[in-house]
């Protein structure tokens, strides 16, 4: 005797199940177009920018890239600048962006932290694709070296940055100083590195350090501040802030990323956009061109993991 | 023989310690007398002496014992003044800006002198042995840099004053700045602030920039009422609440008056002043006028609002 679970009606079951599963399956499968599609930036990719400068200057030098880049791939990218250094991981982490010109720093960052990829770099108009930190004073400071520094204001960008934070740090602690509330009177962080320059400058603060790209563009809009800066300590090279893409965006949309920027200054438009990055070119990047970072940290005395850059 | 037990000892030199402990205050309950030379009764000068009456207090110095002198920002005024405190025998003499200080290290006398707000290229002229104080560094190529990214500048109006030794030596540093950028300098010497209105009667100005001046500064309003009139901005080096002034480049002045009510107190203590280190006052303020700039029409670059330590609105 069959009973209601006979083979009968459990064929009918197993046809509603599969129907069930199917269903299901295709709703699972739309919500994950969905959200893919949300995920890879389709409507729009978001790309972060460091906040190394005056935020308003930054966003008008980088309006011609995103029009271009939006061009070329046929899907608009907006640049975004972060309000902190540190909010440039938290962002790239919370996937509210698609990627960011990283300056050192938070290159090393993105890589250790959340695997992101290197893309690009710009190549300046003196032919470099690199950046030095400078330890600078003003020149009426009567600061000369590390020990002219005991008791005074020492002005840095931020704790995520190599060029404003770190190699200071490790230049200090090379120079036998490592308790810096002990050392400096007051120490401060500026927020951009524009504005490590203007605090020096005004007086805000006696000691400053500063990316050099940011440096020499604040004394090409007014040599006068050559005469009244002067820079006492120079470190190793690093790459150029570089932009990274998240590893989930579609493969074809990072290398049409690529290839529109490595291609730049072959196309006359491209050419035109980079003038207002003040950029010969783009190149491309590999993680191997961070070593340099990795020996300021260590001198620094800073372990990557745990380092708390907020 | 006479012979000490050890609770004799022990007592003897709790008591000693109990003296020793007591010699600074009974040096500072004293009736000790505190001389302020206060030139012009500038705002700025009163918060700063706010903010040493303050310290003071909190040391249990009480107000009564401070004589605060308000002499026009003047050569005699100020020597008389110095005079004045010298012969009434105050026991330290506090002097708010260089061309007081000077006023009293003239004057040679032995009573110790604390000066605050003394611009730092005066320096060698303050510097006695019974001189102690906070000096004052100004970045003229800041102002005169904010002022230009305010307005385009080709003659621009400085105001200063030929007896105030500080306003002299700012003076010329501007004039030397502003050939580098190609402005032209239009200088406004005012001895008396009474003359601000005749002598910038006519001039065709694109800004204005004060200098560190008291009579300056005495001068303000007929300054700032000509500003609104050519609708061109003022750019100032001393510090006070809702300036007139655009944009104003200044050191902190409460900073300086606790820095000075420390130094006195040290003095009083029986500290020599030359034992005391002079301090360069550390708290530098970049104020950007709102609301002047909006009720006169103009935009602040957001470029140059971003840097500011104080907005007023």
């Amino acid at each position: 005797m069959e009973t209601a679970d006979g083979p009968g009606d459990r064929g009918n079951q197993t046809d509603k199940m599969s129907g069930r599963y199917i269903i299901t399956g295709l709703i699972f499968l739309a919500i994950l177009l969905h959200f893919s599609s949300v995920a890879f930036g389709a409507e729009e990719i978001l790309i972060g920018l460091i906040p190394e400068e005056n935020i308003f200057n930054q966003m008008q030098r980088h309006r011609p890239l995103a029009a271009y880049l939006s061009a070329k791939i046929g899907t608009t990218l907006r640049f975004t600048v972060l309000s902190r250094y540190g909010d440039v991981m938290d962002r790239f982490v919370s996937r509210k962006m698609d990627g960011a010109f990283f300056g050192v720093f938070t290159s090393v960052m993105a890589m250790e932290m959340i695997d992101a990829e290197p893309i690009a770099r710009p190549v300046n108009l003196e032919g470099s694709s690199h950046v030095q930190s400078y330890i600078f004073v003003r020149k009426d400071s009567g600061i000369r070296d590390s020990k002219n520094m005991k008791g005074k204001r020492i002005a840095f960008v931020d704790r995520a940055t190599a060029t404003g934070y770190l190699f200071a740090l490790a230049y200090l602690r090379e120079q036998g100083i490592s308790d810096l509330k002990a050392y400096f009177s007051d120490i401060s962080f500026t927020g951009s590195h524009g504005s490590t320059i203007y605090t020096v400058l005004d007086g805000r603060a006696d000691i400053g350090t500063v990316k050099s790209k940011i440096f020499q563009i604040a004394i090409a809009k007014d040599p006068s501040i050559n005469d009244e800066l002067a820079i006492i300590a120079k470190s190793r090279e690093f790459p150029e802030n570089t932009l990274f893409l998240r590893k989930d965006l579609p493969q074809k949309i990072r290398s049409q990323i690529k290839a529109a920027l490595v291609g730049m200054d072959r196309d006359p438009e491209g050419a035109e956009v980079l003038k207002s990055l003040a950029a010969l070119r783009f190149i491309e990047t590999k993680k191997g061109d961070f070593q340099p970072f990795y020996d300021v940290a260590q001198k620094a005395g800073i372990i990557l993991r745990t380092y708390k850059y907020r | 023989m006479f012979l000490i037990n050890k609770r004799t000892l022990s007592l003897l030199s709790g008591i000693l310690v109990i003296v020793f402990s007591m010699i600074p205050s009974v040096s500072l309950a004293a009736e000790n007398t505190i001389g302020v030379i206060m030139p012009g009764d500038l705002p700025y000068y009163q918060e700063l002496h706010r903010a040493f009456m303050g310290r003071l207090a909190r040391e249990g110095i009480l107000a009564r014992r401070v004589i605060v002198q308000k002499p026009y920002p003047e050569t005699m005024s100020l020597s008389n003044t110095a005079r004045k405190l010298i012969a009434t025998d105050v026991d330290v003499i506090v002097a708010y800006g260089a061309p007081a200080a000077l006023s009293v290290v003239n004057e040679q006398t032995k009573i110790p002198i604390v000066y605050a707000a003394a611009y730092e290229p005066l320096m060698t002229q303050i510097k006695a042995r019974n001189s102690t104080g906070i000096t004052i560094k100004l970045s003229i190529s800041s102002l005169l840099r904010y002022l230009r990214g305010l307005t385009r500048i080709s003659t621009l109006g400085v105001v200063y004053n030929g007896n105030e030794e500080d306003s002299v030596l700012q003076f010329r540093e501007i004039v030397k700045l502003a050939g580098q950028y190609g402005v032209r300098v239009d200088g406004v010497n005012l001895t008396r602030h009474q003359e601000a209105k005749t002598k910038l009667h006519g001039l065709k100005l694109d800004a204005l920039l004060l200098t560190g001046s008291s009579v300056a500064h005495l001068a303000m309003p007929a300054i700032a009422e000509l500003a609104r009139e050519q609708k061109i901005p003022i750019g100032s080096f001393l510090l006070c609440r809702d300036s007139d002034a655009v944009v104003t480049l200044a050191t902190n002045p409460a900073e300086q008056g606790e820095k000075a009510a420390e130094k006195v107190i040290k003095i009083l203590e029986g500290v020599p002043a030359d034992k005391i280190r002079v301090e360069t006052a550390h708290q530098v303020e970049l104020v950007f006028n709102f609301k002047e700039a909006t009720s006169m029409g103009w935009k602040l670059p957001m470029d140059l609002v971003t840097e500011a330590t104080r907005l007023i609105k």
